[in-house]
């Protein structure tokens, strides 16, 4: 793989000493090469492509893949600062018999936490039968009482799920952790691959990669679905904190992507039950509201009385089914960490059925003899807290100093049911720039699932998010972390829109007739010289 | 010996400048049970309002409604007549072993769990250990509750509607919400699951008929030691004709009679009063 070419490119000179057996965490399965550094199947023509490509060709693109963003002005914030949130240009490649796979055990999942919802909300069959102990629920912080008895008209409680997922080293995908209240990144997915197409269309040519751009049809029709059926033609908003939100630019692009109204808590008001919006032409009957407030700043009657970002009294506006909530209230029971180690019992409770996604092996502190497990293995542990996301709290045992584990020992003694703790899982690695080379750094992915009450839709991709430091395991993007365009293949024999399938971009287009009679538009053949430069 | 009572609670509350928007949630329903049948019940407001009614997670029946026009008054009244029977005797059979139990652990978590009102006490954790001493559970509840009734001295003022059993212990003193937290705390230290109780109390004993009191707005305890039953801490009797029950939870957050938020006007004034009529 390093032998130089006369022209003096360096054949596959960005991936020198990739699989190098000294990096950390050498034992992760990468995603590109195998062990023996064959180039798996889903990669070969991602690695056809890249392997003779030069520094500078690659630092071209990179760049401009970063303008790209900034000028877009795709941020997140980072320790209260906004910052572009760094895509990187090598793409991470699910196959369609892997993504089949994958997609059906998110769908499962997905059920069996809407039948999950439904029943701790409603009689509390599985812990009258003793499947799961009632400690477990009641103890849950987003166990949520104010939402007991409140039934959605189409019984959907989780409208939009994403499962993070990461990859151990076999291969086999796990499920890490559960996000059933306001997930968000999915615009980033979007944001990505149309970054991706603009700066790669030829490695889009080369691959039936399946489209990602149609998310927010399916996020409207759950949401319209959701109302009540006596909205014949019901109003749905999108609810935002506002600006200052890391996330407000997720929340207006899926406003203007589905056409309706971005709205924050003050443009809302209940009225007897009802909630409206004031619009300059006077009041507008709200019916679905899609939120991107959590639940303690929903309601200041029921929740924080100090919060002015919600509707007061839309608690229960929802009981009495004037206005639909999504997701929910308190579906944060649902991803509760703890919760999920219970997952294999509830998928077998309300499905009958085994899960087709196996949980990454998790210890729960609060159960006395796998405390004590903990307790003893702590250094080969990583200790996480039940509540808390963005990657705060977190402890890899491997790399803490006995002093901090001595502190964790205590923590985890003074409140076993806050921690729970997972061998180190050596996340999959795919190639991802660094520098001037290609090395590999550990990914999760964050496929997202819309329910609309008939269907769960799975959006082929989803997040995948890199570590960029070396040997680190934290791929929040709060922690320095990037993403990569994710890209699910179309099986061979399908008729799936894939991304960029349009006429346009055809290879064996004619390059004589019609194609020149098309105005002002680029034709087939000025395209392809333009993307080649 | 069973009594008609009739249960009139008024609360009004007057605003130095109009009120303009007002989300409300009342629990003023009492309940029917073995021991209580309700035979109708209702809630007025003034100004009317449009209101709605559902049961929450305790099983309480809440009236939630909301007002947008100004107001500088507004009056919410909730009637109630009710049956009551006769004295509640403890039901035991519960061991201290059966207590211990996992499945009475896991069934009344919540009750048996420390919460803003009733946290957890050291000093009232080594009082509940030395009056539990060679007692069954249910003679605990009644050792706990006679406990709390020498000890505390009822009046009203000395504690707030935010004093937890532990302010309540500290001060020695206060109203019938305070006797019912302390008891909790004593009991659930015990391991005995424990619930507050808020209702009503027909003040005379004798009860003549016909003849209207100023009752009260009342709370007392039930505890779980085989079964759940009631006890009135505050005056150290059992729960009776006298009493009539609305709601239960783990502690008085979760029966709240009146609860809202609203916007505009400055200093209000709170009268409360309840009144009590044996009819029958």
């Amino acid at each position: 793989m390093s032998t130089m070419t006369s022209n003096g490119r360096g054949d596959g000179e960005l991936f020198r000493g990739y699989l190098n057996p000294a990096r950390p965490h050498a034992g992760a399965y990468d995603e590109m090469f195998s062990a023996d550094a064959s180039v798996r199947s889903a990669y070969r023509s991602l690695h056809e492509v890249l392997a003779p490509s030069d520094v500078a060709d690659l630092s071209a693109r990179s760049d401009a893949l970063g303008r790209a963003f900034v000028d877009q002005g795709i941020t997140f914030s980072l320790s209260g600062q906004e910052r572009p949130f760094p895509l990187d240009l090598v793409p991470r490649v699910i196959t369609a018999s892997e993504w089949a796979k994958l997609e059906r055990g998110i769908v499962q999942r997905t059920r069996a936490l809407e039948a999950f919802l439904a029943d701790v909300y409603g009689d509390g069959q599985i812990v009258r039968d003793g499947v799961l102990p009632r400690r477990l629920i009641t103890s849950c912080e987003h166990f949520h009482r104010e939402a007991a008895g409140i039934v959605p008209p189409n019984g959907v409680r989780i409208h939009v799920a994403g499962i993070d997922l990461v990859r151990d080293e076999a291969g086999t995908f796990r499920v890490l952790e559960d996000n059933v209240r306001c997930p968000s990144g999915v615009s980033y997915v979007m944001e990505n691959r149309r970054t991706m197409a603009r700066v790669f269309p030829d490695l889009f040519a080369r691959h039936r990669v399946r489209a990602v751009g149609d998310y927010a049809v399916h996020l409207l029709r759950a949401l319209r679905n959701a109302a009540a059926p006596n909205a014949a033609d019901p109003n749905v908003v999108v609810l935002t904190p506002g600006v200052h939100n890391s996330a407000y630019f997720e929340h207006s692009l899926l406003a203007r992507q589905m056409g309706v109204e971005l709205v924050e808590g003050r443009d809302l008001f209940c009225r007897d039950h009802t909630i409206y919006l004031r619009t300059t032409e006077g009041e507008r009957q709200v019916d679905v509201i899609y939120r991107r407030i959590d639940d303690p700043y929903l309601d200041p009657v029921h929740f924080r009385p100090d919060s002015v970002l919600g509707v007061a009294g839309l608690a229960n506006a929802a009981r009495a089914g004037n206005v639909v909530i999504a997701n929910a209230v308190g579906t944060g029971v649902a991803d509760d960490k703890l919760v999920y180690t219970y997952m294999p019992e509830i998928v077998q409770y309300y499905l009958g059925e085994k899960p087709l996604l196996p949980n990454v092996d998790t210890f729960r502190c609060w159960l006395p003899d796998e405390r004590a497990h903990v307790l003893d293995r702590m250094s080969e542990l990583v200790v996480k807290p039940v509540e808390g996301s963005g990657g705060y709290g977190i402890v890899f045992g491997p790399e803490a100093s006995a002093k901090e584990l001595n502190a964790l020992r205590r923590k985890v003694r003074g409140n076993p049911r806050g921690w729970i703790a997972q061998p180190v899982v050596q996340l999959s690695t795919v190639p991802t720039k660094i520098g001037d080379k290609l090395c590999p750094r550990h990914v999760d992915l964050r496929p997202f699932a819309v329910n609309d009450g008939n269907f769960v839709f799975v959006l082929p991709g989803g997040l995948t998010r890199v570590a960029l430091p070396e040997g680190s395991l934290v791929v929040n993007s709060s922690q320095g972390g990037g993403s990569k365009d994710t890209w699910v293949l179309a099986p061979r024999s399908s008729t799936v829109e894939s991304e960029l399938s349009g006429p346009g971009l055809v290879q064996a287009v004619p390059l004589d007739g019609v194609a020149t009679e098309q105005g002002p538009e680029l034709t087939a053949s000025q395209q392809q010289q333009q993307q080649q430069q | 010996m069973s009594w008609r009572l009739r249960v009139t609670h008024t609360t009004e509350y007057r605003y130095a400048s109009p009120v303009t928007q007002s989300y409300n949630e009342v629990r003023l329903t009492p309940r029917s049970d073995r021991r209580q049948n309700v035979v109708v019940s209702r809630v007025e407001t003034h100004p009317a309002t449009r209101a709605y009614r559902y049961t929450d997670y305790w099983g309480t029946v809440v009236t939630s409604f909301d007002l947008h026009a100004p107001h500088t008054e507004l009056s919410v009244v909730g009637s109630s007549v009710v049956e009551t029977g006769g004295e509640v005797a403890p039901t035991g059979g519960a061991t201290w072993t059966d207590l211990r139990g996992e499945d009475v652990l896991d069934r009344y978590t919540e009750y048996l769990g420390w919460t803003d009102y009733v946290p957890r006490d050291r000093e009232l954790a080594a009082k509940a250990r030395e009056l539990r001493r060679g007692l069954t559970p249910v003679d605990a509840v009644h050792a706990a509750a006679s406990w709390v009734h020498s000890q505390m001295t009822y009046r009203q003022g000395s504690t707030g509607v935010h004093s937890s059993a532990a302010d309540a212990w500290q001060a020695k003193e206060g109203v019938c919400q305070d006797y019912a937290h302390l008891t909790l705390a004593l009991l659930r230290a015990m391991g005995i699951p424990a619930r507050y109780v808020s209702g009503y109390l027909h003040t005379r004993a004798d009860g003549a008929a016909k003849e209207t009191v100023q009752g009260e707005s009342h709370a007392w305890i039930e505890a779980w030691t085989g079964g759940w039953w009631a006890y009135d801490p505050t005056n150290a009797i059992p729960i009776g004709p006298r009493h009539v029950w609305v709601a239960v939870g783990r502690d008085y957050a979760d029966v709240v009679p009146f609860k809202g938020i609203y916007t505009g006007g400055a200093g209000a004034g709170l009268t409360v009063t309840v009144e009590l009529t044996r009819l029958a």
